[in-house]
């Protein structure tokens, strides 16, 4: 069921964005082109699309960390500058400082950060525990991230984002470095987390790039389909399967339809993709 | 920025991003050198160097020929010592790099030496050798000796297993196999390694004839080590001093520069 | 286990094996050349090497130049480390240093004894300012290698959580390129070391390059061997000692060697 409403202001939109790259006065690389896209409150978006299309500079543009060479990006109606706690992000090699212990980790953005400010260091502490205890990671507080494997350095970066209570979640192909099967233990968990649990006017905005197909019909929403190198928006599809979800879902028949009908939207995009 | 943004920037004016850094660039060497110039002639010493003195004395000294001997006496020198250390340094690390049981016996003592600078052997250089161009030749084969060796070892080592295993299954005999495999996948790194000893065997020649100079007195071997301790002990010459130290650095810029070319050259395949 | 404890003990073995042939070889050839100016045997240097020690004269100039090596990395990293930062943070500001270093770098500290004699004369002041000079471009070329290493997530991260700007550099910046400003360091205090001995062999009224001029003067092989393997000694001393910093400082980094 699309939590979009019609008529309902999107918490994010996209308005006819494009990005160019010209890399030390060679020829411009076209990344994105006039990429539209609005996304609900509560909405778990993700976007897949072959390697190279563009993707992950779209994550960057709603995060802030690049700007769009043309059109407009905006949260809750106000154009995007720059970075900022209210659109946390999950980078794909996790990004964990490795300097500071789990704890550190989770904590540094509400000590160092906007999202801490008026929070006594108690409160600041008692948050981080409650984030150690929500994603599992009870026992490991005091590791630093070299003596963790990747699944629980996963944890802790997704401890840390949700530690700073954004209003958005940016996540860019977070699963893609671990194994299959470490990989479909932490969807579940990412489910959980974001609130698949809770009704839909509870849950946080998220938006989930990744290119492996059954990971992105077995979280979204809706799926934002791109085509390779410069990327647009190819489609864009509901995916209607009830919450919350689980090994079932992952077994039904409406999930291997939904699967097979993206790739049919994608391979040639990723055909194109390994020849270029 | 793109380029037009950044004109902007200048108040309009033709100014690209290129100029813009050279001035930047130029704006401390300069700053300093007026600096030193207006400070030294206000300073009415005779003996008190300055940019103009500095500049006929290179004149002089180079004209004269005796910078440029210098140099080509100090530069033979490197040579033959850069010579000896790779002559002796490649192979022994191809086989130290190749085979664990060379390694294990010879690595004590590389490792033994490594930290005793090259200058600290002079003295016994001297003891046996005198002061002339032999002992010379030993310190910088000595100093040029540990990078190269460590270096190609670590080239050695860096060669892909799976690229000897390769020429295992293709039948290759093991020395064939350092021949054909090995040399050319650790030739970037036996690279590093010259460039450093080169480097090294630079400084190394300085600081022996130097330190020959200020024991032997002023006659002898040369090169321009001896000529800068020359023109500190007997002439007291700041200004060719200067010159002195400025061809040094000159020399070692112009020998790494070279030899990072050879290697380009040398390995099209790498990534410069 | 005995096992294991034997196992651990093989590459110490092996070192011990190795230097006891070169020893046997040394003074195979020492009898063989005959001439104890020449080639001491290693039993004459032992002897030397005991009573240096015996008497303290050893120690007195390894402190002496051990000192001196301390007050220069000191020195030197008060001023590089700081200014390396900031040539890393700063474009203009590395536009505007560099080529004044690039320009003095290739000037090795060696070739600036002759002026220093003739600026400071011979004395403590001499080995201090040309090892500082030597340890100081390692030092600030690593620190400015460190800052613009540090990988660009880690400050993209900090950024995403409204951490300002000041604190990015002192609290994910520095931290970040505390490991490379280590290794620099372990450079800085190699580069420095070697100088030492240059410089004190020609400007200096002590320390362990002083004393090995001075023995060569007296034809006193032994001591002079003595000497100059108390200055690889110390060499290797200084590099454990940085190494062990590094690990202090580090814990969370991985074991770099650096090349030669």
């Amino acid at each position: 069921m699309s939590p979009i409403e019609p008529g309902a202001a999107a918490k994010l939109r996209l308005s006819h964005v494009g990005k160019k790259f010209q890399p030390g006065g060679a020829a411009p690389t076209i990344a994105v082109d006039d990429f539209t896209l609005d996304i609900a409150q509560g909405e778990f978006l993700v976007i897949v699309g072959p390697s190279g299309c563009g993707k992950t500079t779209v994550l960057n543009m709603l995060a802030g960390l690049d700007h769009p060479s043309e059109g407009s990006v905006a949260l809750d109606g106000r154009e995007i500058t720059g970075p900022g706690p209210a659109r946390g992000v999950m980078f794909q090699d996790y990004a964990l400082f490795p300097w500071q212990t789990v704890r550190g980790n989770i904590g540094f953005g509400l000590k160092h950060g906007a999202a801490g400010n008026g929070l006594s260091s108690e409160a600041r502490a008692r948050r981080v525990q409650d984030c150690i205890d929500l994603v599992g990671l009870n026992g490991a507080e005091d590791k630093y991230p070299h003596q963790l494997s990747g699944g629980m350095r996963q944890r802790v970066a997704l401890a840390r984002l949700v530690a700073n209570e954004p209003e958005v979640l940016l996540m860019d192909e977070p699963l893609a470095a671990l194994d299959a099967q470490t990989r479909l233990i932490l969807q579940d968990e990412l489910l959980r987390i974001w609130g698949q649990d809770r009704p839909p006017h509870a849950r946080r905005t998220a938006v989930f790039i990744t290119h492996a197909i059954d990971e992105a019909v077995f979280l979204a929403d809706r799926i934002a389909v791109m085509t390779t190198r410069p990327g647009r928006l190819k489609a864009l599809i509901d995916v209607p399967l009830p919450r919350p979800r689980n090994d079932a879902t992952r077994a039904s028949s409406e999930f291997q339809g939904l699967s097979q009908h993206i790739w049919s939207l994608i391979r040639d995009e990723a055909y194109r993709a390994t020849v270029t | 920025m793109n380029g037009a943004a950044r004109r902007m920037r200048h108040g309009g004016w033709r100014v690209n991003g290129a100029a813009v850094r050279a001035a930047r660039g130029l704006a401390l060497p300069v700053a300093l050198l007026v600096l030193w110039q207006v400070w030294g002639t206000a300073l009415h010493n005779v003996r008190m160097p300055v940019p103009t003195h500095v500049v006929t004395a290179a004149i002089d000294l180079v004209g004269s020929g005796e910078l440029p001997l210098a140099i080509l006496q100090s530069l033979s020198r490197v040579f033959m010592g850069f010579a000896v250390a790779a002559v002796i340094g490649v192979p022994l690390g191809l086989l130290m790099g190749s085979f664990a049981s060379v390694e294990r016996n010879v690595d004590p003592l590389v490792e033994s030496f490594r930290p005793i600078a090259a200058i600290a052997i002079l003295p016994l250089a001297i003891l046996w050798l005198g002061t002339g161009t032999s002992a010379a030749v030993m310190i910088v084969a000595y100093a040029a000796f540990f990078p190269i060796v460590i270096n190609t070892v670590a080239g050695a080592k860096g060669v892909n297993a799976t690229l000897l295993r390769a020429a295992a299954t293709m039948g290759l005999p093991r020395l064939r196999t350092i021949r054909t495999v090995v040399v050319p996948a650790a030739l970037p790194a036996i690279g590093v390694g010259l460039r450093i000893a080169m480097g090294v065997a630079w400084t190394a020649i300085v600081a022996a004839e130097l330190a020959v100079g200020a024991k032997a007195g002023g006659g002898g071997s040369g090169g321009i080590g001896q000529m800068m301790f020359v023109f500190y002990a007997y002439s007291i010459e700041l200004n060719r001093i200067i010159v002195c130290m400025i061809a040094v650095g000159l020399v070692a810029l112009v020998l790494d520069r070279l030899l990072r070319a050879a290697m380009r050259l040398s390995m099209p395949w790498t990534a410069s | 286990m005995p096992q294991a404890r034997l196992r651990g003990a093989l590459p110490v073995l092996r070192y011990v094996r190795t230097m006891a042939v070169f020893f046997i070889v040394w003074a195979i050839v020492a009898r063989w050349t005959g001439n104890a100016i020449l080639l001491p045997s290693p039993l004459a240097v032992f002897g030397a090497l005991v009573d240096l020690a015996r008497d303290l004269e050893l120690f007195l100039h390894a402190g002496i130049s051990f000192g001196r090596m301390l007050v220069s990395i000191a020195v030197g990293a008060l001023l590089a480390i700081p200014l390396g930062l900031a040539m890393g943070l700063s474009r203009t500001l590395d536009q505007l240093v560099d080529p004044l270093i690039e320009i003095l770098r290739p000037i090795s500290g060696i070739a600036w004894i002759p002026l220093a004699l003739f600026i400071f004369g011979i004395g403590n002041a001499l080995p201090v300012f040309i090892m500082t000079y030597a340890g100081f471009f390692p030092i600030l070329l690593g620190t400015i290698a460190g800052v613009r290493g540090v990988d660009r997530r880690l400050i993209d991260a900090a950024r995403t959580m409204g951490v300002p700007q000041r604190t990015i550099v002192t609290r994910v910046v520095v931290p970040a390129a505390l490991p490379s400003l280590m290794v620099a360091l372990r450079l800085g205090v190699a580069s420095s070391w070697t100088a030492v001995v240059a410089a004190e062999l020609i400007g200096a009224p002590s320390g362990l390059g002083y004393a090995v001029e001075w023995y060569r003067e007296l034809l006193a092989t032994p001591q002079v061997m003595s000497f100059i393997a108390m200055i690889g000694v110390l060499g290797y001393l200084c590099d454990l000692g940085v190494r062990a910093l590094a690990r202090g400082f580090t814990p969370w980094a991985r074991d770099t060697r650096a090349g030669a």
